[in-house]
């Protein structure tokens, strides 16, 4: 058996991990690509979302390498997401993959179904005892990942040598591929931390400090929020344009929600997020909805500067989100973009809104800061 | 009192049992007017770009309210056990009302059957009572609506067609006494002409707020009519969607989508019915899974099958196309029991 999944992100770090540490083989699909979206999306239902495309393209290339067992997590709606896993099956199967999906869920709301699951893929030469010190393992590792992200995220607006922060970013996350000591995750953060505290007081120390990036809340849909290839890698570029970014969903959060049912509490707890919503989404209404709507809320108290939402083409729950973040931005007074994406998003299309958003956020800055009151009222008059 | 209730979305599945509610609470229910022009453009112009089709004509029923205190936009988000509605329907009072921003103030109350009869009633009980309507009258409209529900379910599955059930439910809990008016509908049944040729069965599948919207479907369902006998969901035996259902490795979660499926499935493999037709509307995420199971079902079958996309801009030239040349190979193909060569000279003898 040769275990696959499909990426997201930095997921693949992770689950890499987990399958390595308990003697499974595993094949990491080859990182997406272009060529990955293409072979998906010509098996793929015309009106799929963009993630189940790039999903398909991760599994046919996979299999060029030999995978023939895919591990997937499923759901009980309303997202059609917890579809996903059964429904790719088929198409590949009806395609010429002869692949075993496994889907990690409660079948029928049975736990001992789940566990069978379990068992199956991680195998009889693992205790039970090994297989949750594992999971628990590959969870402190997204914990650190989700950290140094969150560094980097403050490190690109403020490092003057963009590729210099980039190759650090790559570096920390090859040396967490293969870490497996909670201290050496503790030692890579700590690494990442020194070296860009250390070439911040370089610079500081050359040109003075400069003034504080804007900062911008990123929200929506989890998997474009979470895979630079879907979303033209936005974080980047907003990054590199002089933007601090805040992300609603991370992985870490995610898994401490869904794996450990709250009783971890991940690097960024989703906790508050649906009552932060109540007030304008009372209700869950399937994937991440209602956290979309309440993160927006948080970002606004926290004083960012503006939100972005991203989501897939035709995302149900996402498009209930956007049609509410309207109130949230008038409410709030905070801007917010909303961005779609599916497999014929242009990067440079993206990259056009991002710099115009971006340049509408620093304008009202700068108008904030320095037109006088007495001045805007009186335009208000005329 | 008066309560608006949008003719839209869950109108075509759940009004019966709304009607029946707040017609044992003595409240008057006004629907919006059926679909017309400038519903459907007041819509386009109001709700999110990227929502569905429906979810955009609600928006112009909302709009289209006047004269009623309350716009009731229920938030449907489970009308049976293990399932769930569209995600847009658990979004709805909150998304919707705040594209169109009128000045009639929203009700709204959350049905979910998952959690049993007694948590649904709750919910009931919660929002009569704010309607100033006492306990047991509201326990005995819930069972009331029940019955209307069912009574609108079973003059469906005798062939009445959909506008029809719906007065002949009406009436027959208002005006007429109840079997009169089951007599009324079997005599009313959709008739095939005797001295006609035998017309090729095609059956319909999609999701209600589509196939019975007859501005947005450009009347789909008497065009194919015309020409063809036609099954549809409501018309098929719960029974029978159930048991084609048995095979899947995952149950559905969603009600619609199990009901389509289901029903499609079992279309699939009745010798009556010579071609399936999924109405779709664009950016249905739940038909995005469904109607490829269904494809790949029909595929295995050779049973011919033929997708159609709503969105606001179909045009009826293209629809009418569309169906005469699925219906005109599925005639050929029944003359020439599919023996049409797959290259040269055309057998077709006529």
């Amino acid at each position: 058996m040769k275990v696959t999944f499909p990426h997201m992100g930095n997921v693949w770090i992770i689950i890499k991990t987990l399958f390595e540490m308990l003697n499974v083989e595993v094949i990491v699909p080859p990182l997406t690509s272009k060529k990955t979206l293409d072979l998906g999306t010509k098996i793929s239902p015309e009106s799929a979302c963009l993630p189940f495309k790039i999903n398909l393209g991760n599994y046919i290339e996979a299999a060029q390498e030999g995978a023939d067992t895919i591990a997937i997590t499923g759901g009980i709606g309303p997202c059609r997401f917890g579809y996903y896993g059964e429904l790719q099956r088929q198409i590949l199967k009806d395609a010429g993959y002869s692949y075993e999906a496994v889907i990690l869920e409660p079948p029928d709301g049975s736990i001992p179904g789940l566990l069978k699951r379990i068992r199956y893929l991680a195998g009889n030469h693992n205790s039970w005892g090994r297989i949750m010190k594992t999971i628990y393992f590959a969870y402190q590792k997204s914990v650190a990942i989700d950290r140094v992200e969150d560094l980097i995220h403050a490190a690109r607006p403020r490092l003057e040598n963009k590729p210099a922060t980039e190759l650090l970013y790559q570096k920390a996350l090859a040396s967490l591929v293969s870490v497996t000591s909670y201290r050496g995750l503790e030692e890579v953060v700590r690494s990442v931390q020194q070296e860009i505290a250390e070439r911040q007081a370089v610079q500081n120390y050359q040109s003075g400090s400069g003034s504080d990036p804007l900062r911008i809340g990123i929200v929506g849909e989890i998997y474009t929020i979470l895979d630079p290839f879907s979303s033209a890698d936005i974080e980047k570029q907003l990054g590199f344009l002089g933007a601090e970014v805040d992300r609603s969903i991370y992985l870490s959060g995610w898994v401490g929600k869904h794996v450990f049912q709250g009783l971890a509490k991940g690097y960024r707890s989703m906790k508050s997020y649906p009552r932060l919503a109540k007030p304008y989404l009372g209700h869950f209404v399937g994937g991440h909805g209602q956290e979309t709507v309440g993160s927006a809320v948080k970002f606004a108290q926290k004083g960012y500067d503006g939100i972005i939402q991203i989501l897939p083409l035709t995302c149900m729950p996402e498009i209930v989100a956007a049609g509410i973040l309207p109130r949230i931005q008038e409410a709030c007074n905070i801007p917010v973009m909303t961005l779609t994406v599916d497999e014929h998003t242009g990067n440079a299309g993206i990259q056009t809104r991002l710099e115009a958003f971006v340049d509408l956020l620093e304008r009202s800055n700068c108008l904030r800061k320095k037109v006088p009151k007495e001045l805007v009222s009186l335009e208000r008059m005329c | 009192m008066k309560i608006g209730f949008p003719r839209a979305l869950y109108y075509f599945d759940y009004y019966p049992f709304w009607a029946g509610f707040f017609y044992n609470l003595d409240i008057e229910l006004v629907t919006s007017e059926p679909t017309h022009r400038g519903i459907m453009e007041s819509g386009l112009k109001m709700a999110h770009d990227e929502t569905c089709l429906p979810v955009k004509l609600l928006a112009g029923h909302i709009n289209s309210l006047k004269d009623v205190d309350y716009i009731f936009l229920p938030r449907m988000v489970s009308v049976e056990e293990k399932t769930y509605l569209c995600p847009k329907f658990l979004g709805i009072p909150e998304s919707v009302s705040a594209a169109v921003d009128g000045d009639i103030p929203v009700i709204t109350v959350t049905i979910n059957w998952r959690e049993g009869q007694n948590q649904v009633l709750k919910a009931l009980e919660a929002f009569g009572l704010k309607l100033g309507k006492g306990k047991a009258m509201i326990r005995n409209a819930f069972q009331e609506a029940l019955k209307w529900q069912t009574m609108y379910g079973e003059l469906r599955r005798s062939g009445e067609d959909f506008e029809e059930s719906l007065d002949l439910c009406e009436k027959s809990f208002t005006i007429l006494p109840r079997e009169t008016s089951l007599k009324l509908a079997k005599t009313n049944q959709y008739k095939v002409c005797e001295n006609r040729e035998p017309r090729p069965g095609i059956a319909l599948v999609g999701h209600a707020y589509l196939v019975n919207e007859r501005y947005a479907n450009l009347d789909l369902v008497n065009k194919l009519r015309a020409n063809v006998d036609l099954k549809l969901i409501e018309e098929t035996e719960t029974k029978a969607v159930e048991n084609s259902l048995k095979g899947l490795r995952k149950k559905m979660f969603w009600s619609q989508a199990k009901k389509i499926l289901g029903a499609g499935y079992s279309y699939v493999d009745d010798e009556t019915v010579d071609g399936v037709i999924y109405l779709s509307c664009f950016g249905c995420g739940m038909d995005s899974v469904s109607q490829d199971m269904l494809a790949r079902r029909a595929r295995k079958a050779h049973k011919p099958y033929m997708v159609i996309t709503l969105d606001e801009h179909s045009g009826e030239a293209g629809l009418v196309t569309r169906i005469e040349a699925f219906v005109d190979m599925i005639v050929r193909r029944i003359e020439n029991e599919s023996n049409l060569s797959a290259y040269g000279k055309c057998l077709d003898n006529n």
